[in-house]
């Protein structure tokens, strides 16, 4: 019961404080923004060249927009030296991580809720009928970003260089995620068969649990070293 | 059995030697009172009580466990009000102290959260985000921390910092109710005189080597450093 108590408070706490102050929501929302409108602006796009340009657009958004968030997760737990008191606490790690995970998680998905109209709006895409497809695929990549940034957020926390190490050692981990969020969406949106691009969104969730058992397991090492 | 038990232990950072073979032991139901320079090496040894760091050489025993090797068993009974106050600024005084208990798998009534932030004197501003408490506030609240938990190892450094005659009368009559119910005290502090009213032992820390106290130096005009 206490596992899932520490799990419910750590994200609770997450998400009030962020619902509170909106630093890192509002960082991260500006910035996915700013790259939409850039991207938009770049490329004039017609329907038949947009399908094939826009998932990458729409996943370098996420991972970027992802990766500003990550990135503050722990050093929020840097001030008042909260850190320490996650440290010694009795609270395992393990529900210590699954609750920051959660909290971003929810932070990431937000973002791309409301940045997936924006992309529909700018780059006149049809999407209505691929709707829970395409949302399904910004579950599995957000779930294994989240997870893996949850954990190198952690491990960086207290270097100083945190903001270039985070994305140094995220990125290439991440790639698989990306690429099989790219191929995914690039399936959907092109209106291929779902047989065509399911392997993609297997290879997604395959690397979510890898990432979530490896990150939950070695977050307890990290937290204490 | 003692509930702390620190042996020939050493600590060395690269080029630094910050504690050099101390020993020492504090029985359940008593107050050990560390006094010395800055940078003399008491924040260190709390951190290494408070399982946060790891000695060099020797060992610790917490109430009879490996202060290295078993902490999962050492941190349920253990708590540490350290310089950093451990609070969520965007949290109010009862929701900090709701999360910190659900850390230590605790939940109390809201009539006994009421109380206790009564007791410390911020019960007027238990609804106030602590981002706008000041420091005294804030570490009155660490010590309605520590009476909620109710540890049997209670590790404060500096207690008194930050507080007004009534938050040091306040913390001494705290440590004397968990002392009377049995818990361990060990504090780090440059405040003899208030000290002197709740300690049982007393040591002074200089260039990382301990030299125990007698408690007539704590009261008196001697100087000790």
């Amino acid at each position: 019961m206490s596992f899932f108590n520490v799990i419910r408070w750590i994200t609770w706490k997450d998400l009030i404080s962020e619902f509170r102050n909106r630093e890192n929501f509002s960082s991260m929302l500006f910035f996915a923004l700013i790259v939409v409108l850039i991207f938009s602006f770049s490329f004039s796009m017609d329907q038949t060249s947009g399908r094939e340009q826009i998932p990458g657009i729409i996943w370098v958004a996420f991972t970027f927009t992802g990766m500003i968030g990550l990135g503050k997760s722990f050093a929020a737990e840097l001030h008042n030296d909260c850190l320490d008191s996650l440290q010694f606490s009795p609270a395992q790690k393990g529900a210590v991580f699954i609750g920051k995970f959660l909290a971003n998680l929810l932070f990431l998905l937000f973002v791309e809720l409301l940045l997936f109209p924006m992309f529909v709006l700018l780059f006149n895409l049809e999407v209505l009928e691929k709707l829970p497809t395409i949302l399904v695929i910004f579950l599995g990549g957000s779930v294994g970003l989240s997870a893996v940034g949850t954990l190198f957020s952690a491990m960086t926390v207290q270097i100083r260089a945190r903001e270039v190490m985070l994305p140094i050692l995220l990125l290439p981990l991440a790639v698989p995620l990306i690429i099989g969020g790219v191929e995914a969406t690039a399936g959907v949106l092109r209106g291929d068969p779902f047989l065509l691009y399911a392997h993609w969104i297997r290879l997604l969730f395959a690397f979510d649990v890898i990432f979530l058992v490896v990150s939950f397991w070695a977050f307890e090492w990290i937290l204490d070293t | 059995m003692m509930a702390i038990r620190v042996f020939q232990v050493s600590k060395s950072y690269r080029y630094f030697q910050a504690l050099r073979e101390i020993s020492f032991e504090v029985p359940p139901g008593s107050c050990y009172t560390l006094f010395g320079p800055n940078g003399a090496g008491k924040t260190t040894l709390l951190t290494i009580l408070a399982t946060l760091q790891r000695p060099s050489s020797g060992t610790i025993e917490i109430l009879g466990h490996d202060g290295v090797k078993a902490r999962e068993k050492i941190r349920p009974a253990l708590f540490y009000v350290a310089h950093g106050s451990y609070l969520y600024d965007e949290l109010d005084a009862r929701e900090n102290l709701r999360f910190a208990l659900a850390l230590y798998g605790k939940r109390v009534a809201d009539r006994e959260l009421k109380e206790a932030l009564d007791r410390v004197g911020i019960g007027a501003f238990s609804d106030l985000r602590t981002r706008f408490y000041s420091a005294g506030m804030k570490k009155r609240l660490a010590v309605a921390k520590g009476i909620l938990i109710r540890p049997k190892v209670l590790l404060l450094d500096e207690p008194y910092s930050s507080l007004d005659e009534s938050g040091m009368a306040m913390v001494n009559d705290a440590i004397r109710e968990l002392i009377d119910g049995g818990t361990a005290v060990f504090m780090a502090t440059h405040n003899r005189t208030r000290s002197a009213e709740v300690a049982n032992q007393a040591g002074l820390l200089r260039k990382g080597k301990l030299c125990p106290l007698g408690l007539e130096q704590l009261s008196g005009a001697h100087v000790i450093f």
